[in-house]
């Protein structure tokens, strides 16, 4: 292997520095966005493609195209709107992939969480693999707009940035998904 | 009937864990007849309880690793974008020299000119003249190729 030398590393460190001087928010800042964000958007990720591996993959992509971008946001809510906005393309591009398994069940290593939260595991993973499979049946935006609304708690207006739809047609669309998600799960339950 | 007017305030009591042992016994019984209400409750409160768990489970990499591997991959990138410059330069070159040697060569094989060039030099000086244009034929792009390389 070839040796590196100091003047090799310099350049390399310099050229960090110009790399991030490209970035929208420093260092400091991005950390606190991201503290905030990353759980919930790789929630999202993982719900909505089933597979927690990928999940992490399209997490850095997603932080990538996020500090790349340089839209006129102002404050954190917009901030946010964007990365799930992009995390939604990408979840997109995935899905017009052939290869990929659309089966959003969780994994035994997601299942094994339910434990830290004190309730009956076992009815727990049921109702979760439940939840995973009728999830699946739905069409992709009504999966978006049911985790962005009632998971995520995103207001209409914020789904339609994220979503890239009109405001005035969230609350139909939303209440159809919800309407065939409801009947789903009910139908599991018998 | 598409949407109800309490959907708010239930979906307040599922999102704050409130839902259904602490919320009040007038919107659980509100619930109870609303079949609005009621898809809400079973939906809403899936996903809830399916983004807890998640949460919980989710290993993102810390902030540093994150910010780090997108400062080297934009500068690749720019290393990347800087080097298409150079390499349109070869293309233009070694397209510039194709056609050169093209029509080289279609002179050279019209041998009727050709072999009345040659034979004004002489027999030896002839085969230098052909070994001499052969050779530059080929040198030419290699010594091109050597001289813009980068590396």
């Amino acid at each position: 292997m070839r040796d590196v030398t100091i003047t090799e590393l310099e350049r390399l460190g310099g050229g960090i520095a110009d790399a991030e001087a490209t970035f929208q928010m420093d260092e400091e800042a991005f950390r606190r966005f991201y503290e905030r964000t990353a759980r919930p958007v790789w929630a999202y990720l993982a719900r909505m493609t089933g597979d927690p591996r990928l999940a992490d993959d399209l997490l850095q992509e997603a932080y990538y195209r996020f500090l790349r971008a340089r839209p006129a946001l102002d404050d954190e809510a917009h901030r946010r709107n964007y990365l799930f906005r992009i995390a939604t393309n990408l979840v997109h591009d995935i899905r017009r992939r052939p290869h990929v398994d659309d089966n959003a069940l969780p994994e035994r290593g997601e299942c094994e969480t339910s434990e830290a939260h004190g309730g009956d595991v076992a009815a727990d993973t049921v109702r979760r693999i439940d939840l995973a499979r009728a999830m699946a049946r739905l069409k992709p935006r009504e999966r978006d707009l049911l985790w962005l609304a009632y998971a995520q708690g995103s207001s209409h207006g914020e789904i339609a940035q994220t979503l890239g739809l009109k405001a005035s047609s969230i609350k139909m669309l939303l209440f159809r998904a919800r309407r065939r998600l409801a009947a789903i799960l009910r139908d599991t339950e018998r | 009937m598409i949407e109800c007017l309490r959907e708010a305030d239930v979906f307040e009591a599922i999102a704050f864990g409130r839902w259904p042992a602490d919320a009040d016994a007038e919107l659980r019984g509100h619930v109870a007849h609303c079949p609005v209400c009621r898809d809400l409750v079973t939906v809403a409160a899936a996903l809830q309880s399916d983004r807890q768990a998640l949460v919980g489970a989710a290993q993102p990499p810390t902030a540093g690793v994150v910010w780090w591997r997108a400062a080297v991959r934009t500068r690749a990138e720019a290393t990347r974008t800087a080097m298409q410059p150079i390499t349109m330069w070869h293309r233009v070159v070694a397209a510039c020299v194709a056609v050169v040697a093209a029509v080289l060569s279609r002179d050279l094989w019209q041998w009727g000119r050709a072999a009345d060039v040659l034979a004004s030099f002489g027999g030896q000086r002839a085969a230098l003249v052909l070994v001499g244009l052969v050779a530059a034929l080929v040198l030419a792009p290699l010594a091109l190729y050597f001289t813009l390389a980068d590396d």
